[in-house]
């Protein structure tokens, strides 16, 4: 299990986090939703190890973060970054291959290979990454991700993800979150990702944590914790819930009187 | 992208063939022997073992550790203008040597004031920037601290007499005319070990050009091998600025080309740099020597005056052609 244990993060005084709890578990896809400003991606940072956080505690797996060598907390998590990086001249196999630099020598190739093939990018191997759209640039970088949880030897694996659809029209961004939770259940890896489409979350999430001024509001099963009168005060707007009764489909709009 | 080895292998036998015709040119070997004479006058023989050869190794030894430590410090650095004097060292060094000059010192106490420099430098920086890798931060303090000690150099020169004055013109401009025995060892030493030191953190150094928060992600300690590569590249560029002086462009000009041969990964740039920017050493000090023979140039003149050209060249091209 991913445990935060009432993390709280203040940074230059202010305050960033208050006693947020998560607990996230393999084989699900937890999706942190909030308005700008209530430290997603801060939470999401503490998760990774990258910030420490000022009083509570981060388990992966059983393993306490703070303490855990670089090395070691890349061996249980990995994170795709809310910017997308494109280093001149590389190539997609580089970049995926950086993720496996850890891993014994043997194991590379087949994580390397395994990652492009889940992320549907093999075809894109050879190509330079400055060569390729956005999307295919996030789908590179998910497969780098993916290669390093692969080569991992743990038996519990998170893979965080920080606004990683914000660049993505609709389309791709919703294939893209169901990818994710296929992952999360064919590879029983944990992911965690930060989200800003309330309806993405709606239709993919199977947990959702609503935070707002670094304080956590609610965190459980999708369907119980995504409820307008919940949304409505924390985004400050009213919404309209619309359902498309033969899908089975519920969506949110802003409902503004023009 | 042309074969790693067989680029190698060409920039080996370019090198080869341009330290033999520095060594010998001008010096009347090969006419003897195309005359048959078998034996070779004692003062040719001593002018090449005392004064070719360790010209010759300081001059490759200093191309392989300014381009190494270069290509490092541009990965690390994620900043294409990075260079290995880049925080400082070279005004650290060369206002250490000046202030041996004035003392009135010899060329080796020079020397290793000037490495002392160095150190004290990257000491400095190491105090005030708190490298908790951030790269930036310590970008700008190693600028600051530039700034700061060449004008403390400037002051130093106006109050030097005209002999000393036209010693530290040698730190200024970088030259191999003083190269002997003594630096040619202390490179022979330092080279193998920055480099492999440098080359063995070429994992982390790609990574590093995915951005800090990723290359902590993907498992490197930064704090510990980013500050590593610094120092190793620092150690270079203090050893070279110290035995032969301020060399321009070298450090920058050689790991770019190499880029355009190799691609950006760090193991491959790292193989390949060395050798080409031995090369562009070893040649700048041939036309430095035989241009205007009998006179002598400074090499750092010679490296700056041809590499800033072709730099510019080189960023035109860059720019014109598409990123395909």
């Amino acid at each position: 299990m991913l445990e935060l244990e009432q993390v709280s993060l203040q940074r230059a005084g202010k305050r960033l986090l208050w006693q947020v709890s998560l607990q996230a578990v393999p084989g699900e896809l937890c999706v942190i939703l909030g308005p700008n400003g209530a430290g997603k991606s801060t939470l999401l940072q503490v998760m990774s190890g990258y910030l420490r956080p000022d009083s509570g505690r981060v388990r992966l797996g059983g393993q306490d973060t703070v303490g855990l060598s670089a090395a070691r907390l890349a061996s249980l998590r990995a994170v795709v970054e809310q910017q997308a990086t494109v280093p001149s001249g590389w190539r997609v196999s580089e970049l995926v291959a950086a993720g496996s630099y850890f891993a014994a020598p043997g194991q590379q190739a087949a994580a390397m290979a395994q990652a492009l093939a889940l992320t549907d990018t093999s075809r894109l191997a050879q190509r330079r990454l400055d060569s390729l759209s956005g999307g295919e640039v996030q789908r590179a970088h998910l497969a780098r991700a993916l290669c390093q949880l692969l080569a991992s030897t743990q038996p519990e694996r998170y893979l965080l993800l920080d606004e990683a659809t914000a660049a993505l029209d609709f389309a791709i961004a919703d294939s893209q979150m169901a990818q994710w939770r296929q992952l999360a259940q064919d590879l029983h890896i944990g992911v965690v990702a930060v989200v800003h489409d309330l309806n993405l979350a709606l239709r993919h999430a199977d947990r959702v944590l609503l935070l707002q001024d670094g304080c956590s509001i609610a965190f459980g099963r999708t369907a119980d914790i995504m409820q307008q009168a919940r949304l409505e005060a924390i985004y400050g707007i009213r919404l309209a819930e619309l359902i498309s009764p033969d899908a089975g489909i519920r969506a949110f709009v802003p409902h503004t009187t023009r | 992208m042309i074969r790693l080895s067989l680029l190698c292998q060409c920039l080996l036998a370019a090198l080869l063939l341009t330290c033999l015709g520095s060594l010998l040119h001008g010096s009347g070997i090969v006419w003897a022997m195309l005359h048959g004479n078998q034996t070779l006058p004692a003062l040719q023989l001593q002018l090449l073992l005392q004064l070719r050869l360790p010209r010759l190794l300081v001059a490759i030894c200093s191309g392989m550790l300014l381009s190494s430590a270069g290509a490092a410090i541009q990965a690390r650095f994620r900043n294409p203008l990075a260079e290995p004097g880049l925080l400082g060292i070279y005004s650290g060094a060369a206002l250490a040597a000046a202030l041996a000059l004035s003392l009135g010192a010899g060329i080796l106490p020079v020397s290793l004031a000037g490495f002392a420099g160095s150190l004290l430098t990257l000491w400095l920086i190491r105090l005030l920037a708190s490298p908790n890798g951030n790269g930036s931060r310590l970008i700008l303090s190693g600028v600051a601290i530039s700034a700061l000690l060449g004008s403390l150099l400037t002051l130093l020169i106006t109050t030097l007499p005209d002999g000393a004055l036209r010693s530290i013109t040698f730190w200024l401009m970088g030259s191999f005319a003083n190269a002997e025995w003594p630096q040619a060892w202390l490179l022979l030493l330092a080279t193998p070990l920055v480099w492999l030191g440098l080359f063995r953190q070429w994992r982390l150094l790609n990574a590093l050009q995915l951005g800090e928060a990723t290359a902590f992600h993907l498992g490197f300690d930064i704090r510990r091998g980013a500050w590593l590569v610094v120092c190793l590249a620092s150690i270079a560029a203090g050893v070279v600025v110290s035995s032969c002086g301020m060399i321009g462009f070298v450090g920058l000009l050689a790991p770019h080309l190499t880029r355009l041969l190799t691609g950006s990964d760090a193991r491959r740039l790292l193989l390949a740099a060395p050798l080409l920017g031995a090369w562009l050493t070893v040649s700048a000090d041939w036309l430095a020597r035989s241009l205007l023979a009998p006179a002598e140039l400074p090499v750092g003149v010679i490296t700056s005056l041809l590499g800033a050209p072709f730099f510019l060249w080189l960023l035109r091209r860059e720019q014109e052609s598409p990123r395909a």
